[in-house]
């Protein structure tokens, strides 16, 4: 019965948290948020996570109800994310791994939404959405490795919302996502042309649920393509953006159209946290994967399709 | 420490600098290295005083060392391990080399640049300070801090 603690910072979000043989026993998480206009930089977004991280592993244990005695392995993230903050989380990981002398196992981000995905939702084997501020891609699963089937070329969907967000001054808390998601439910009409102005007043909500329609739609285009490609019938979202309601409306009209099954998580799990690190090196802890001190760099660039998936068929 | 054309601040900047940001441990103190990147480089003020300070720091060797002293060689040695996997992120530019020295942990830049060690030592300080905090929070097992 092993219990995994598991660091997450990559971005601006800093959570621990504790897993053993699937369940949640810990998911304590922070977010770093800047005022409306601004976007979070890594050196201030590692500050933030050295502030809290120390106060978060206490919380985590108490939480579980747990001691360092209790813990069989130390997650953390290896990569992808930003440089500062990733490093800021791996030193902890690497200082307790050898406080308490256990196992450290470095853990890919992208991989600890799927099996967090996968554990909370039963999913066997879905086609994966993975959204978020920092990463968009189609993955689906073939013997051994999670393929990355489709991906931007350039930027995050999160982050084509974020940057909007910046330039509209839209808060960034809780994050600019939400609240770009609650104005274009305000939206009463859908624009073609995202230019609205009523007489002296203008309004911003028809242009967001423009922003909207229009790049949750590209998502549910390659995501189908993918599951046609597969035939697969079952689709999962994870990431930060896959919250968005009106996201997950979308792609269970596509589901249905196919009779494909769709799953998604709630916010606690879908935007990132210390416990989907966890779950990730639990899989990995009990397939025997290791990660020795000298080999446990940062990276700020791991690909999904880099590891090697051995706890799966 | 190489001086280039333009200089890379003021020394005396660099020590103010130092000294504020380093309350708890000793910058090469004592050791010849330590002195020679204090003294240069003075990209200003003239031509023939550059050049003296610039034949002053070539002669010595380059680089800055940082002492950071622990309770014990064990502490050191796990600062050590925790801190060293990161550090070669930026090796094109800067080098960063470790050592456990007795109860201190020894750590040393060697760059082109003055401006690239001072970019390089502010964040690792941070991280530093982290780890010894982490250090204190948890403690040593009791068998473990008996050596």
């Amino acid at each position: 019965m092993p219990a995994v603690l598991g660091f997450e910072g990559s971005a601006n979000k800093i959570g621990v948290g504790v897993v053993r043989d699937g369940k949640v026993l810990a998911n304590p998480r922070r977010t770093y948020v800047t005022p409306p206009g601004t976007g979070f930089l890594p050196g201030d977004t590692a500050r933030h996570h050295r502030a809290v991280i120390l106060d978060l592993l206490q919380e985590a244990l108490t939480e579980a109800g747990l001691t360092s005695e209790d813990i069989d392995c130390i997650a953390y993230t290896k990569g992808p994310g930003m440089g500062a903050p990733l490093v800021s989380v791996a030193v902890v990981a690497r200082t307790v791994a050898q406080l308490w002398n256990k196992p450290l196992l470095g853990v890919n981000h992208c991989i600890g939404h799927i099996e967090m995905g996968r554990l909370i939702t039963g999913a066997t084997n879905p086609t994966v959405l993975y959204v978020s501020g920092g990463n968009t891609q189609v993955i689906a699963y073939s013997e051994h490795r999670y393929r990355i089937f489709g991906e931007t070329i350039d930027i995050a969907v999160g982050n084509c919302l974020d940057r909007f967000a910046r330039v509209l001054k839209i808060s960034n808390d809780p994050s600019p996502g939400y609240n770009i998601e609650q104005m274009a439910k305000r939206g009463k009409k859908l624009v073609e042309l995202p230019y609205t102005v009523k007489g002296m007043d203008v309004s911003f909500s028809g242009i967001l649920s423009f922003i909207e329609e229009t790049v949750f739609a590209m998502l549910v285009e390659i995501t189908e393509r993918a599951m046609a490609h597969c035939g697969s019938q079952e689709a999962l979202i994870v990431g930060g953006v896959g919250c968005n309601v009106r996201l997950q409306e979308m792609m269970e009209t596509m589901c249905q159209e196919r009779g494909a099954r769709l799953f998604a998580t709630d916010e606690r799990f879908c935007i990132d946290n210390g416990a989907m690190i966890a779950q990730a090196g639990w899989e990995m802890f009990q397939a025997g994967h290791r990660t020795p001190l000298s080999e446990s760099g940062i990276t700020q660039r791991y690909r999904t399709d880099e590891v090697e998936v051995t706890w799966r068929d | 420490m190489q001086a280039s054309g333009g200089g890379a601040g003021g020394a005396e900047d660099r020590d103010d600098q130092q000294s504020s940001r380093i309350p708890a441990c000793q910058s090469g103190s004592g050791s010849a290295e330590g002195e020679a990147v204090r003294r240069a480089p003075q990209g200003r003020g003239g031509p023939g005083r550059g050049r003296a300070v610039m034949e002053a720091a070539v002669a010595r060797p380059q680089g800055d060392t940082l002492r950071v002293p622990f309770q014990s060689p064990l502490e050191a040695d796990m600062a050590r391990r925790s801190l060293l996997p990161d550090a070669q992120r930026h090796q094109g530019l800067i080098r960063k080399e470790f050592a456990v020295n007795g109860s201190d942990l020894l750590v040393r830049w060697t760059a082109d640049d003055l401006a690239f060690i001072r970019l390089s030592m502010n964040p690792f300080l941070d991280q530093l300070s982290l780890v010894i905090r982490n250090i204190r929070s948890l403690g040593l097992p009791p068998r473990q801090s008996r050596s």
